[in-house]
């Protein structure tokens, strides 16, 4: 098997990975800013989607951030 | 039937969007299947940060998450075994010691090897028993999720069947084991994305880790220190059964020999790249607990019916530990996330079945007795017919294992019958060069038989455990003791193989490949590092 353009063999992954974490990300976080905040009782107050919106949209940015550097280079 | 938990339209959005990128990271796949080493191997070209969380989420399926939680909200934190003296021996030395011959031999799965090792008929019985055990795991995930989906959701068993086969199906048949391992580490982050809110928040309802302490009770929260005697800990196994039944023998059975986890190895790059992929998944694996065991000890003190008050004589269903408390603990958003963790990992663990299926039925089974010597393009099309048949088979299969009452235990019972025994026939394959051709046949065959009729004296009441864990512990053990006798006995009455035809696949007769460089990328070095973690984690929790 010829094996000269064998990398990169595939698409890199982190490209839908880190889409899809900013995308649940971004959606959390405007569910949690914009949505009922009643449905938080049964989180002790904690606007929890706010907060993991946030942390998603970093992981998320991450792994793009990442993968666009490295193509850069 | 009522279902406990309601999802809204923002939950929905999060659950269709995993759907979709799946799909189309299987469709973008698509053109990059020319041979089917591509569709079979991922060509052998992954990076090991693809490989290694590959490797884990392979084995953090259905059952992994659902049956762990509730075997944690049984038994408390002696279910960390399953994840350190149960699992990180056996990856460190499939990384250090095994891998080598795995890779550097070429072969295309675990069946090819006992060919060249042994002979073509260890290789069939091992294929044939494969195949079966794989597509019955898949059925089984699939009927795993569709009963949590209806608890959860109120959907149908058989709609929810239908749309994960109809999902598995499309990406695997564009993508092959590219799409399974992409999907794997997708769902890898989803199922801890999804699931830490509820550790969070059940943390903080439960006063924190001071606070859980005081609320389970006092024989929950020590891994080692009730493990004398078998009566003494809620799991009934002694440490005997823990160490052999399953650190040794169904942990080293199921890493070392289970195709499903090597093939995600075999996909790497290079051989460095194979050998870190079970070395670094070590790490993430000795973190599962936090998703597993946590919610478990936060279902015993948190919800009244595991709680130590709850009335005597009803058994509550542990299984459904974790969706109650997703249920009571998560608001809409986080919420969806989580069910769509649980959704990844039910159909990545039943894609990661049908790839390995695939893979063995077109090579060590459609091409070594059915079709030899066809181009490999035709091969190729018969690894993406039999995703079809595959997929189709696990639905029939979804719907006879109904009647078992324990998923876990099944899973327990099935591996002990297969792939407890398969360990001793590699290492007596792998590290005695004097094991023969028939010796490797006998013996395997053996070590099944000897499964079964351990499961049926069990069965009939002949012998007692004090509990079915460790029934299963100890069966796993006596399987694999049958195997390695009978293989060495066998072995001293039946032909050699010429030395020179197992250069490369056994260890003494094969030349070391010395790791060049830097001290950090030796591969024993990990491996040391991994155990030593692994140590500290079990004093701490002694």
């Amino acid at each position: 098997m010829n094996n000269s353009n064998s990398r990169p063999h595939f698409f890199d992954l982190k490209i839908p990975l880190g889409g899809l974490l900013t995308f649940y990300g971004s959606v959390l976080l405007l569910y949690g800013i914009f949505g009922s905040h009643a449905i938080y009782a049964m989180s002790f107050g904690i606007n929890v989607n706010l907060i993991w919106g946030i942390v998603m949209i970093l992981a998320g940015g991450g792994f793009l951030g990442f993968s666009y550097i490295r193509n850069r280079r | 039937m009522n279902h406990i938990i309601n999802l809204n339209v923002i939950d929905y959005i999060i659950l269709g969007a995993y759907v979709s990128i799946t799909i189309m990271v299987g469709y973008a796949l698509k053109k990059y299947m020319k041979t089917s080493e591509d569709f079979f191997l991922s060509g052998r070209s992954l990076p090991s940060w693809i490989t290694s969380l590959a490797f884990i989420s392979a084995n953090l399926g259905a059952l992994e998450i659902i049956g762990m939680v509730a075997n944690s909200a049984k038994y408390g934190i002696l279910t960390v075994h399953f994840y350190w003296i149960g699992a990180i021996p056996a990856m460190v030395f499939l990384g250090v010691f095994m891998m080598p011959f795995y890779y550097n031999t070429k072969v295309r799965s675990v069946p090819e090897y006992l060919k060249l090792r042994y002979n073509e008929a260890t290789r069939g019985l091992n294929a044939f028993s494969f195949a079966i055990m794989t597509l019955l795991m898949s059925g089984i995930s699939m009927y795993a999720m569709a009963l949590l989906f209806e608890l959860m959701l109120g959907w149908s068993l058989t709609s929810s069947i239908l749309l994960s086969a109809a999902v598995v199906l499309i990406y695997v048949f564009f993508g092959g084991l590219s799409s399974s391992i992409y999907n794997e580490v997708i769902q890898f982050f989803l199922i801890w994305f999804g699931l830490l809110p509820v550790v969070f928040i059940g943390l903080h309802a439960a006063g924190g880790f001071s606070g859980l302490i005081q609320k389970i009770p006092p024989s929950f929260l020590h891994s080692w220190q009730s493990m004398a005697k078998a009566s003494d800990n809620p799991m009934g196994v002694d440490w005997v059964g823990v160490v052999l039944g399953l650190g040794f023998v169904l942990s080293f059975g199921y890493w070392t020999t289970d195709f499903l986890v090597v093939q995600r190895a075999m996909a790497s790059e290079d051989l460095a790249a194979a050998q870190r992929t079970p070395l670094m998944a070590t790490f993430p694996k000795m973190l599962v607990p936090i998703l597993v065991v946590i919610p478990g000890l936060l279902a015993v003190a948190l919800l009244p019916q595991f709680s130590v008050t709850a009335p005597a004589g009803v058994t509550p269903d542990y299984n459904s530990a974790l969706v109650l408390l997703l249920a009571h603990y998560l608001p809409n958003g986080v919420l969806g996330l989580a069910i769509t963790g649980l959704l990844a990992s039910f159909m990545s663990g039943m894609a990661g079945n049908v790839t390995a299926f695939n893979t063995v039925w077109t090579y060590d089974i459609y091409g070594s007795y059915i079709k030899k010597n066809m181009p490999d393009e035709h091969y190729l099309k018969m690894g993406k017919y039999a995703t079809i048949f595959g997929v189709l088979f696990s639905v029939g299969t979804a719907y006879i294992v109904q009647s078992f009452p324990n998923l876990m235990d099944y899973m327990q019972l099935i591996f002990s019958f297969f792939s407890a025994p398969l360990f001793a026939t590699f290492l007596l394959g792998m590290f005695w060069k004097r094991a023969t051709p028939w010796g490797g046949f006998w013996g395997l065959l053996s070590g099944i038989l000897m499964a079964a009729v351990h499961y049926a004296l069990y069965r009939l009441n002949v012998v007692h455990y004090a509990s079915e864990m460790a029934a299963d512990f100890l069966q796993a053990w006596w399987a694999w003791f049958a195997d390695f006798v009978v293989t060495i006995l066998v072995s001293f009455v039946t032909a050699k193989t010429e030395e020179s035809r197992l250069v490369g696949l056994v260890y003494s007769l094969t030349p070391r490949t010395h790791h060049e460089g830097k001290f950090l990328r030796r591969p024993a070095v990990w491996g040391v590092i991994a155990i030593i973690a692994m140590v500290v984690l079990n004093i701490i929790f002694w």
